[in-house]
């Protein structure tokens, strides 16, 4: 080897080194860019990834610049900074992610044409947690309404229903579950409309759609046999909640003619119900208590020991001045309007329970014993 | 008669004899030749063994999954299970390189199979293959089955060796609480797919019911596509209950509920918050938790992964007491950067947290994720003190990690990010 030789082998042992350090300062110094939102960093990345000769940081510098021009909605500059990870990848896994991402794109943007639809698209959902929800979702609708062909036109009408029934509009969110479903028919969409659905309480409109498309060559049947599952549960918890409402009825309008009855008018009836029974007096404090530290912990446990106390202290109220009306009750009596007033209590408290989906909650705890807390 | 076919008679003979195993409930423990380790099996599942040649009906490999016990620069286990119950053959067939034909997977390992008993008296056999002499940050081609059945080709890359390559990234994708709305589930494993993880991490209820197997064959069929290239850890929750199908569906390190490894620059640990005595939670589960701490305390980034969050403003079940009261300190004490749960069906990244306290930098506080949406149905997300953002929806997650920086980008089914991840470097 000629002294030549040996001397650039000498040089390049020193220089490459040097420059793979020079990059890793580079890219640090990127990286810290862009983790103080800098929008310069996707410029650094780049100039790192453009400079040669390229060393183990090249591809990790492109990588990095087409995730951040991404996250900024620069869908073109995202594209050819990935290309450049395929073509001067040296890491396999880099590359694999670059070619999952361009297909992402092309998935949500249709290789191009629909870019700037697709940043206004992610924009808007991103805002939808932060912002005036129902703002936002106006504008999806009419971004979707503008344009319909977009490739994510569909998931974009999904999300613009689920938007709509977290902001209790449900008619409003039913309509575009049901529009995006005319699209899925069987599929995902579809069966987010039958979730909602049923969430709604139009069981009736559920089974139906369920019935039409059972069969259907389409029909993603495992996902749909949970469903069923699910419409099968709440068409007895509404048999359950329409009963007892019918038993509270019955016991609500049992217990005025009796008070009209006992008391001998009406004037004297309503004189009566005015005034709080000594029982309400010691019942008002506890329940009142036991509401304050409920609201303490779950607010779905909140909610439904607020409603049973109220309902309790009802009943109390209601049927100390029943007994208030009667000046020597019987025991046989007394025994009666207690029993029938643990059954008031008792409905209640399922109505209360069945509300807002906790019984989900006590059934949980039921089966598998209270978690941990 | 000749002697030699009389030898072959009495050999298939004695190989039949072999082939019928009576059903034993007892679990136990094999040693995995030229791994180092051992894979045990629990009560209601048969102690693993080697795989012999057997064929049943129907030997084709199907619901196959990666998972990994040893090192995962140079090791991965693939598990699977056939259309039959009765096939034993276990075989797996890789060579290096992405994307290889069938006749070029060179390399061939016969792995371990047990059954396991199930809902309704229902035996299920699983089968493994534990590869142990690969090399780091490299991708192979494999299939697994039997001769004549085997599985498509599928991918699986390894670890990197940080120490040779300190511009290595590994992506971990993050997601938990499938149950009972697989739709949504595979939406995410298609968004999932084409981010390329390196490793799934799964913070439990995949499934309803844990002992219910046609779910867990419902969670992994629709899981196929991203668990066949992607090794996949898990974590017990509420729903899998411990079940012994759990257990012996995924291969993990240690004792599977309790352990830690190392992958790229990260270090994760996994904690059983549901343990089966609840006792434990606070006695054995701690000390399990703090050892792995101590044993890695040197790790640039330190994650943990368990199911019911410390800190969480969800309206169903909002945060554990009881475990951020024993674990808490323990993540305090060696200021972990992340720490992962599901559990609540929602979204929700919390402030920088030290000593119950909100911290102005993340530099020694910790982060925690909430991200129980994977096909669940929602519950109303909350907030809290401690709340940086919640969201009511479906969603999945990606973990980025690289020498100087963790990033966590979280999307929806539908592939369209959410505005607020996490992000943090160290110089």
């Amino acid at each position: 080897m000629t002294r030549a030789a040996i001397a650039l082998i000498a040089l390049v042992a020193l220089v490459a080194p040097a420059r793979a350090d020079d990059a890793d300062r580079a890219f640090r110094d990127a990286q810290q860019r862009a983790i103080a939102n800098d929008p310069g960093a996707v410029d650094a990345f780049e100039a790192l990834g453009a400079t040669r000769p390229v060393t183990a940081w090249t591809d990790d510098a492109w990588s990095e610049a087409a995730r951040l021009a991404e996250r900024a909605g620069q869908l073109d500059r995202a594209r050819r900074d990935l290309e450049q990870v395929i073509a001067l990848g040296t890491d396999p896994q880099l590359v694999r992610r670059a070619r999952g991402a361009l297909a992402r794109l092309a998935a949500s943007t249709g290789a191009g044409a629909w870019d700037a639809i697709a940043a206004e698209h992610e924009r808007l959902v991103a805002q939808l947690g932060a912002g005036d929800p129902k703002l936002v979702l106006a504008q999806l609708e009419a971004l979707v309404r503008a344009n319909p062909r977009y490739p994510r036109a569909n998931l974009a009408r999904l999300a613009i229903a689920a938007g709509w029934e977290r902001e209790d509009e449900r008619d409003r969110a039913l309509g575009w579950y049901e529009e995006a479903a005319a699209l899925e028919p069987g599929r995902h969409a579809w069966l987010e409309w039958l979730r909602a659905l049923v969430r709604a309480g139009h069981l009736a409109r559920a089974e139906r759609e369920i019935t039409r498309l059972e069969h259907a060559p389409e029909t993603d049947r495992a996902s749909l046999v949970e469903i069923r599952r699910t419409l099968d549960r709440a068409e007895l918890r509404a048999w359950i909640r329409r009963a007892l409402w019918g038993v509270l009825s019955v016991l609500a309008v049992l217990a005025v003619l009796v008070l009209r009855r006992d008391a001998g008018s009406w004037r004297s009836a309503a004189r009566r119900l005015v005034r709080p029974p000594l029982e309400v007096l010691y019942l008002v404090p506890i329940a009142g208590v036991l509401v304050a530290v409920a609201h303490t912990g779950n607010p779905l446990v909140a909610a439904a020991v607020r409603a049973i106390a109220i309902a309790g202290v009802l009943v109390a109220w209601i049927s100390g001045a029943m007994l208030d009306a009667v000046a020597a009750p019987r025991a046989r009596r007394v025994l009666l309007q207690a029993s029938l007033a643990v059954v008031a209590v008792v409905a209640a408290t399922y109505l209360a329970v069945d509300h807002d989906r906790m019984i989900e909650l006590v059934l949980e705890t039921w089966h598998e014993g209270p978690a941990t807390r | 008669m000749r002697p030699a076919v009389l030898l072959l008679v009495i050999a298939a003979c004695g190989s039949s004899d072999d082939s019928f195993v009576e059903f034993t409930d007892t679990g136990g423990t094999l040693a995995i030749e030229g791994c180092g380790y051992s894979i045990t099996t629990r009560l209601g599942a048969e102690p693993p063994r080697p795989a012999i040649v057997v064929t049943g009906d129907d030997p084709t490999p199907r619901l196959v999954h990666l998972g990994l016990v040893g090192d995962p620069r140079t090791s991965i286990v693939a598990q699977w299970r056939t259309v039959d119950e009765e096939t034993r053959t276990t075989t797996i067939r890789y060579a290096e390189g992405e994307g290889l034909p069938a006749s070029a997977l060179t390399k061939t390992a016969s792995g371990i199979e047990f059954r396991y008993l199930s809902t309704g008296g229902e035996l299920y056999r699983m089968h493994q293959a534990h590869v142990c002499d690969l090399t780091a940050g490299t991708t192979y081609s494999y299939q697994v089955g039997s001769e004549g059945h085997f599985s498509p080709v599928y991918t699986f890359h390894t670890a990197p060796d940080v120490v040779a390559h300190p511009d290595a990234e590994v992506v971990l994708g993050f997601v938990g609480d499938s149950r009972g709305g697989f739709d949504v589930w595979e939406q995410l494993v298609g968004q999932l797919v084409q981010r390329a993880p390196d490793v799934m991490l799964f913070s439990g209820d995949a499934v309803i019911v844990g002992i219910s197997q046609p779910e867990w064959e419902e969670f992994l069929g629709r899981g196929e596509a991203l668990f066949s290239s992607v090794p996949v850890v898990l974590t017990n929750g509420n729903h899998e209950n411990n079940a012994v199908n759990y257990y012996a569906q995924f291969a993990m390190p240690g004792d599977q509920e309790n352990f830690g490894f190392d992958y790229g620059f990260a270090h994760l640990t996994v904690a059983n918050d549901t343990p089966e005595d609840p006792a434990a939670l606070t006695l054995a589960n701690a000390d399990a938790l703090r050892a792995d701490f101590e044993a890695s305390k040197a790790a640039r980034w330190k994650m943990l992964m368990h199911h019911q969050p410390m800190w969480s403003a969800g309206t169903r079940h909002g945060s554990n007491l009881t475990v951020r009261d024993s674990w808490g300190p323990i993540v305090d004490a060696y200021h972990l950067d992340l720490v992962l749960n599901g559990h609540e069906h929602h979204y929700e990244v919390t402030k920088p947290l030290f000593d119950g306290a909100v911290q102005t930098t993340t530099d020694n506080a910790t982060v925690y994720v909430v991200a129980g949406g994977a096909g669940a149905d929602l519950y109303d997300s909350g907030t809290g003190f401690w709340t940086q953002y919640s969201e009511t929806s479906h969603s999945a997650a990606t973990i980025r990690v690289r020498r100087d920086s963790l990033v966590l980008d979280s999307f929806h089914p539908d592939g369209t990010p959410i505005s607020t991840g996490f992000s943090k470097t160290k110089l």
